[in-house]
């Protein structure tokens, strides 16, 4: 279960101007749910993506998972915590461009030093899940939209994460690859993994297989 | 079931040295010049050193030499005699040599006599009347050369003899015994060594003459008091001692020296403009990368080991390869252009060989000097920014 209790985050722009991202909202998502944050850009949607990853650190407030204070983290253990539980689909995909797929796929795994023959099979499942199986040694700047977000698709499944977030992850897809992409999500919600997606796209609102839609407004939620 | 060593984060370590290969190759390049300049130099200085050392040990520890207002005479064999007396002296011998300037290979020889059956002042000098005769007789003269020697009279058509030109224009024909190799290079490659009566003909010196007398005294520590002695005894004379040689060996060598000198500090202040681009910062796709890393689950000690292994791979790959090349350069093809640099004289003296001296405390300077400040320049920058949130790295 993932708990936001009270978080408030405020990013100081300039000396004299500061930001207030998310203004103490309190939020439990339960396991195994699908939840979609609404909101314009700049709402605060990426940011709380980011505080239950814990990619940063909230300015007040806590953010619980499994009953562990996952905000009050020192960076190594937070490493620790995201690489065990969390798959991030970023905006961008955040892929390295320069490697090729299977190395971008094998990113989460290389700090684990696993077994050769463990990777093989790991790396092996998660791309033919994904459909990317046959781009494996070409370099991802060489690939599509559509290619580039399987494969991080791929990157986020391959440790297989109890969370997985993504953060606008249609907005640089056309609607038959975003279609592609939700039915993506479908199976993935099959294998019970908790899902929080941050999105704009109409594509995800009333969706049969999404639990909740939040909306965010101002660094508040809505509803 | 986890791998004591990390083979996947090598394998990305060696990956990111090739998929940025220009950078990689410039950075290799420019390190592996500066480390096969740097040990170049200190390999070519180790040997001359090396040799200079050995031909200053090989030195006769007094030589007597006649002055005639300031000139060099030859002198009389019977001060011999007189310098024996001398408590401390162990031996005196007047010895029967000069130079022979070979006009047309442009180089100077060093002639030395020596008596067949006589006592050698040297030990070089005792093998060679051991294997050769050196018999002298008006038909035949016979002569040991150097290896240089050899190969210049080879180059020169002198295959079994050569032809000496005495002061009164007419030739004196000798015969090639054999070539020999001496304690040091430096010392024996320009010589020729014959019977004193052979050089005596050929440089016209009487019997009752030498051209100077080498002494040798019992104990090294009274070579000053000794050749203070001789000096009273024979005012006329100038006493040379072999630390007199030494010093003045030493100062043409250190003046060499200033020369490495500027060409070590150039070399130096390259390497650290390279360390400083290096570690004034990262470019953004590098910091990106960093966060991409972050935030998929790598910790900063995962991140720092990766740049670790890069930077390793480089520096060592770039310095064993200045090494290499370094060996190859002075050892194998003796230095080219750098050695005319070190060793001035070499228009005046046959070509020498630069003998291999391994010094591992060079190559041990040259890579802390290299490697660490590399490694260092690059893991710091990498430090800074793994150590930031991943969401700011990656925004």
């Amino acid at each position: 279960m993932i708990e936001l209790k009270n978080i408030s985050k405020i990013y100081d722009v300039n000396k004299n101007e500061k930001l207030i991202a998310l203004d103490a909202i309190n939020l439990t998502i339960q396991e195994g749910e699908l939840v979609v944050l609404k909101g314009a850009s700049g709402s605060g949607k990426s940011t709380i993506l980011s505080l239950i990853a814990a990619l940063s650190k909230p300015t007040n407030g806590e953010v619980i998972v499994d009953s562990k204070k996952i905000s009050k983290l020192p960076d190594y253990f937070a490493s620790i915590y995201r690489r065990d539980n969390i798959g991030f689909i970023f905006q961008k995909y955040n892929l390295i461009p320069t490697l090729s797929v299977k190395d971008n796929v094998l990113l989460p795994l290389i700090p684990l030093n696993p077994h050769a023959d463990l990777v093989d099979e790991k790396l092996q499942k998660v791309m033919q899940r994904f459909n990317i199986a046959h781009k494996k040694d070409v370099l991802v700047r060489n690939l599509s939209g559509g290619e580039q977000q399987r494969v991080a698709i791929a990157r986020s499944y391959v440790n297989d994460p109890k969370i997985i977030i993504a953060d606008e992850p249609t907005a640089n897809l056309d609607e038959k690859l975003s279609l592609h992409f939700i039915e993506m999500l479908r199976e993935l919600k099959l294998l019970n993994k908790t899902i929080i997606i941050a999105t704009h796209d109409p594509l995800f609102f009333n969706l049969d297989f999404v639990d909740r839609e939040i909306e965010i407004h101002n660094g508040k939620i809505l509803r | 079931m986890k791998n004591k060593i990390n083979v996947y984060l090598i394998e990305y370590a060696i990956n990111a040295v090739l998929r940025q290969k220009y950078k990689s190759f410039f950075i290799v390049s420019v390190f592996m010049l500066l480390t096969f300049l740097l040990t170049s130099v200190f390999f070519i200085t180790n040997s001359i050193k090396h040799e200079l050392e050995s031909t200053v040990d090989a030195l006769p520890q007094i030589i007597v030499q006649k002055i005639k207002a300031g000139r060099h005479y030859d002198i009389d064999v019977s001060s011999v005699d007189g310098i024996l007396e001398i408590a401390g002296v162990s031996d005196a011998v007047a010895r029967v040599w000069g130079y022979y300037y070979f006009e047309n290979a442009g180089v100077n020889f060093s002639l030395v006599g020596i008596e067949q059956y006589e006592k050698q002042y040297k030990n070089s000098f005792e093998s060679i009347v051991e294997k050769f005769d050196l018999t002298h007789n008006e038909d035949d003269s016979f002569m040991v050369a150097g290896e240089g020697v050899y190969q210049t009279m080879q180059q020169n058509y002198y295959k079994e003899y050569f032809n000496f030109i005495k002061p009164d224009g007419t030739l004196k024909k000798v015969n090639l015994a054999g070539v020999f190799d001496s304690d040091t290079n430096l010392e024996s490659n320009d010589m020729i060594v014959l019977s004193k009566e052979t050089l005596r003909e050929i440089f016209d010196i009487p019997e009752s003459k030498a051209t100077d007398i080498v002494v040798r005294v019992e104990n090294p520590q009274e070579i000053q008091t000794v050749a203070s002695k001789i000096k009273l005894m024979y005012p006329d004379t100038r006493i040379v001692t072999n630390q007199d040689l030494k010093v003045s060996y030493q100062n043409i060598f250190d003046y060499k020296s200033g020369i490495f000198l500027a060409l070590f500090i150039v070399s130096l202040f390259t390497f650290f403009i390279i360390i400083y681009d290096k570690s004034s910062g990262l470019s953004n796709e590098e910091k990106r990368e960093i966060g991409i890393l972050k935030a998929v689950g790598w910790t900063v000690d995962d991140v720092l080991k990766e740049k670790f292994y890069e930077s390793f791979i480089i520096s060592f790959f770039a310095y064993t390869l200045g090494v290499g090349l370094a060996l190859a350069y002075v050892y194998l093809f003796q230095a080219p252009l750098l050695r005319d640099v070190f060793v001035g004289y070499s228009q005046l003296k046959t070509r020498f060989e630069l003998p291999f001296v391994f010094d591992f405390q060079t190559l041990f300077l040259v890579f802390l000097l290299s490697v660490p400040i590399y490694i260092a320049a690059t893991i710091i920058p990498s430090w800074k920014v793994a150590t930031l949130e991943a969401d700011e790295v990656i925004r």
